[in-house]
């Protein structure tokens, strides 16, 4: 017996070892540090970061009892879902309205604001654009910020060169020429990163498709082949108005570059406009929608939901969790987001007043606004990376031919 | 004696019981989702039977990661077994400083391949342009990662720059076993160098040559690391390499159970191909 | 004798082809010292001001004290287990091969060694989540199953080049199984302790995969995981990204600096076994 013991003896010390670790491991996971409720801010933007830190130190130091830390990994939305596979959800999460956030929701993670105090405030439109996207009966989102995908501009080279804000595709294509005859360089194409390949796929779509279009393919009544042509020569008809190296360079190295003047204008959404005033604060630049047809009333703006907030169903503070969510929605929180952010307001009674983004507003005033075509293409497809390697080939055939057989790929999966 | 006994089966269960539940029972695990169509968190999944195997032999992006894959695994382990026995070879010489140049070589084995990874992200990106421009060659002065056809150069490069370390060391220790006086003999018989390298040197060092190559081999036929470090799979799917597209099909894609059948088959091919090297490997080594 | 005399050939040779080896490092250190407008002016030359305000910035950034914490938590404890389980069970295996339950238990545990991580990823992330593993603790057991395979293989192998005899005495003098195992064995085991300790210390703390699929609570990140997480955020502030990286290496740079023989010698001593 003597001896069995002295046989079990490591083996239990190990064992107690180990349980003693996941004890404490345990215990930290609860939220330990004093008496503070842990409150994790996970979200997917990464220009925002600095300023949801400020919010946040904001919102702690008027709420000792929460501790909120943000959360800001690259590839945000392969974490997130990484996050829910290992059913560690972060209890509030923004993110966009893509395919992401439909998925999720259908998969009811998030919690029903339907009935929330919470969306008292919210531009109605937004409430019923989040809704027609999960195509369920739950809110399972509150938007709070909008952005728009257009070309960003040089307003002093462009004034130095005498030229004019294009509506139509031609005088697009025209204004490049012109740029590209004066030996300067239109657009700084930041293709490494294959998500910034969606900003002119996403330009052009509504414009010369039409977000139908999805509705139709997953009926079968259409084909990328069909319709997609034009969108795939264009694509094509940009890449000879980009830099040196266009494929060796990514959305940070093209912040920079536009901001230092290297390009005349650069096809990103509002977004980056905090990023590339980091880089120039004194850059004169302005937006406009992305002429993507000839006929001016058909290339509206592109615009959707670009934060929405979102509790966890799992969280378990989810009263503090929707305190912290009211704070942001707060118009003078609102409106310092959208301030530094350059984005566009979901919460009522907030402006959006940056000279950067003036091009824009009456796009918005006279809801002339279109949705993101890639937030009706399935994630798996991964259609950024299908782009990418289109501009690559340069061969359109393939290309409308790989987007067909990759959706019925997809769909035949599920 | 009875006691003696089971101590020993005692000392097998936490190894036996850890395993188990962490290595086999998953293992099994994946199987069985991968008969299924679940996406990894949605609450209900129904099983879909050989479908999902169906679908694999179909999809051009899975063929195109096991190629990318073995291209990459099958240049690596050349490169890296070639230039690592060159480099012992040399440190057994006759040199100054063997010591500190033996410590410089192994140096790349302690570090984080990821962290190597960005290093030389920023390396291709930014330095050999500047390179490129000096010695007026258009094809280096852009960012190779950028290119889908050289991307995977870049890829290379790392992972030999890194995995050439351990290699070195071991055929260095290959080396130190063999004794002397089999080189004094063969020097007063006047043997070339060349000659004597492939009569006594390699022959005795095959049971490490083995070795390296297994080894260089499945780290290689792994690749993950520098992939996410330095292109994230592109451009397009240039460099997709078969665990990248496990980990974001699987997890990102919601494609849990289709990705599982894709490594279920990836197990197949890497139990075959293992099987044939160490065949191969082994009987070179006896007619040697 | 012609091969007395220093060869001045190879020793260039392999010092130019060190000069590779170095100049990423050499790059590293220097842009890591550096600010923006030193770099615009040069990215070879030598730093001239020395700007440690940058590690400053990435400890501040990235909380670089919890995340190196957590990488020597799981590095160490995870070595200690593999040290002592895996040797343990080695033992039995090795002294029992004739019977079939210990012979069938190598083939089991070595066949593993064939198995790349990848294959099992998705259902251990799923499986350690429904133990709610998806912790440091989790990454500790992990690391210590995954090791197995090349560790059985390697111990298996070392122990039976043990003469019996003087175990047979040690149980003449009436000492255990476990007794034997602890006082006699485990030291004669050094040497390939200190290979196994070598790389599975170099595995654990170097690992990416592991870490990015498993832990969740953002507070236990290791480090390489937290230079992941901020790519984004160091943007293209390269001094700040490189101070960062460099940071990250330096624990084990400054490890192998002082311990460069030893580890070298642990190595090369378990490859000639």
């Amino acid at each position: 017996m003597m001896k069995m013991k002295k046989a079990i003896m490591p083996v239990l010390a190990g064992v107690l070892a180990m349980s003693m670790l996941s004890g404490c491991g345990s215990k930290s996971d609860g939220g330990a540090s004093g008496d503070a409720v842990k409150i994790e801010f996970f979200q997917n933007k990464t220009e925002a970061k600095a300023t949801f830190d400020k919010l946040i130190a904001k919102f702690n130091s008027a709420n000792p009892n929460i501790k909120v830390t943000q959360v800001n990994p690259p590839d945000a939305e392969t974490v997130l879902k990484t996050r829910v596979a290992k059913k560690q959800i972060p209890d509030v999460i923004g993110i966009g309205a893509t395919d992401t956030y439909s998925t999720l929701s259908k998969s009811g993670l998030f919690e029903d604001f339907s009935s929330d105090p919470l969306t008292k405030n919210i531009q109605p439109a937004y409430l019923d654009m989040l809704k027609a996207q999960t195509g369920l009966s739950e809110l399972n989102g509150i938007p709070f910020s909008t952005n728009a995908n257009g070309v960003i501009y040089n307003k002093a080279m462009f004034k130095e060169m005498g030229l004019t804000v294009p509506t139509t595709w031609d005088e697009f294509m025209a204004t490049a020429q012109k740029i590209k005859d004066a030996g300067k360089v239109p657009f700084y194409l930041t293709l490494k990163d294959s998500w910034t390949t969606l900003i002119p796929f996403n330009g052009m779509e509504p414009g010369v498709v039409g977000i139908d279009f999805f509705k139709q393919r997953k009926e079968g009544t259409v084909t990328f082949k069909d319709k997609f042509r034009e969108v795939a020569d264009k694509q094509l008809q940009l890449l000879s108005f980009g830099q040196k190296d266009m494929f060796g360079k990514g959305y940070n190295d093209g912040n920079v570059a536009f901001a230092k003047g290297q390009s005349v204008m650069y096809l990103q959404g509002v977004w980056a406009i905090p990023e590339i005033q980091k880089a120039n604060p004194s850059i004169e630049l302005g937006v406009f929608p992305f002429p993507a047809t000839n006929d001016p009333s058909k290339n509206k703006l592109v615009s959707g939901v670009d934060t929405l907030l979102t509790v966890s169903k799992s969280s378990g503070h989810k009263a503090e969790a929707k305190k912290f969510i009211d704070f942001l929605l707060q118009s003078d929180n609102a409106k310092q987001y959208i301030t530094e952010q350059k984005a566009f307001p979901a919460v009522q009674g907030v402006t959006q007043d940056d000279p950067s983004v003036a091009d824009l507003k009456p796009a918005f005033e006279k809801g002339d606004l279109v949705d993101f075509a890639d937030h009706y293409i399935p994630g798996a497809m991964k259609v950024d990376t299908i782009i990418q390697g289109f501009l690559q080939k340069k061969d359109v055939d393939a290309y409308l031919n790989s987007l067909d057989t990759e959706w019925d790929k997809v769909a035949n999966r599920k | 004696m009875a006691k003696r006994r089971i101590a020993y089966y005692l000392m097998t269960i936490p190894a036996l019981v850890l395993f188990f539940a962490f290595h086999t029972f998953p293992a099994i695990k994946g199987i069985y989702y991968s008969f299924t169509n679940w996406d990894g968190f949605s609450k209900t999944f129904d099983f879909v039977g050989f479908k999902n195997y169906a679908n694999i032999f179909k999809d051009e992006n899975v063929l195109n990661s096991y190629l990318f894959t073995f291209k990459y695994a099958i240049v690596v382990t050349i490169l890296i077994n070639v230039l690592s026995l060159l480099i012992a070879l040399g440190l057994n010489a006759k040199i100054k400083f063997k010591n500190f140049f033996r410590g410089v070589y192994f140096l790349p084995n302690i570090l984080s391949v990821l962290i190597v990874g960005f290093i030389f992200n920023y390396i291709f990106a930014n330095v050999l342009p500047i390179f490129g421009e000096k010695i007026g060659s258009a094809f280096l002065s852009d960012n190779i990662l950028g290119s889908e056809n050289w991307a995977w150069i870049g890829i290379v490069i790392v992972g030999v720059w890194q995995g050439i370390a351990f290699n070195t060391i071991l055929y260095l220790a290959g080396l130190q076993t063999i004794s002397k006086d089999l080189y004094e003999a063969s020097s007063l018989d006047g043997a070339s160098r060349w000659r004597e390298f492939w009569s006594i040197t390699f022959p005795l060092l095959a049971s490490f040559f083995t070795i390296n190559m297994v080894l260089a081999m499945k780290g290689a036929l792994m690749v993950f690391d520098q992939i996410v470090a330095l292109t994230g799979g592109g451009p397009g799917r240039a460099t997709q390499s078969i665990s990248l597209l496990i980990y974001t099909g699987g997890f990102q894609g919601g494609e849990f159970a289709y990705q599982s059948a894709n490594a279920v088959i990836y197990f197949i091919v890497i139990i075959v191909i293992s099987a044939l090297q160490l065949k191969f490997l082994q009987k070179r080594e006896m007619d040697m | 004798m012609m091969r007395k005399s220093t060869n001045w050939t190879i020793t260039t040779l392999i010092a130019l082809g060190s000069l590779l080896i170095l100049f990423p490092l050499y790059l590293t250190v220097s842009i890591a010292l550096k600010n923006p407008e030193e770099m615009a002016r040069s990215i070879f030359a030598l730093p001239t001001g020395l700007h440690f305000e940058n590690f400053a910035n990435a400890i501040a950034a990235t909380d670089f004290f919890t995340a190196f914490k957590n990488s020597a938590l799981v590095t160490i404890i995870s070595v200690l287990f593999i040290l002592l389980t895996n040797s343990m069970v080695s033992y039995a295996i090795a002294r029992n091969m004739n019977k079939k339950f210990f012979k069938g238990l190598y083939f089991y545990f070595i066949s593993a060694m064939f198995i790349p991580f990848q294959i099992i990823m998705l259902p251990v992330v799923n499986q350690t989540t429904t133990f709610h593993m998806n912790n440091i603790v989790g990454l500790i057991i992990l690391y210590v199953v995954y090791g197995l395979a090349f560790n059985v293989f390697v111990y298996v192998g070392y122990i039976r080049s043990i003469p019996f005899e003087l175990e047979e005495a040690a149980t003449v003098d009436g000492a255990t199984t476990w007794g034997t195992f602890w006082r006699i064995i485990f030291p004669l085991l050094a040497p390939i302790n200190a290979t196994i300790g070598i790389l599975s210390c170099l595995s654990s703390w170097n690992d990416f995969l592991l870490p990015l699929v498993l832990l969740g609570d953002p507070e236990s990140y290791t480090l390489p995981l937290v230079q992941y997480v901020f790519q984004g955020q160091f943007s293209t502030d390269f001094n700040l990204a490189f101070a960062s990286y460099l940071l990250a290496l330096l624990p084990m740079v400054i490890v192998y600096l002082f311990a460069q023989k030893w580890i070298i010698n642990g190595i090369t001593q378990g490859a000639i076994k």
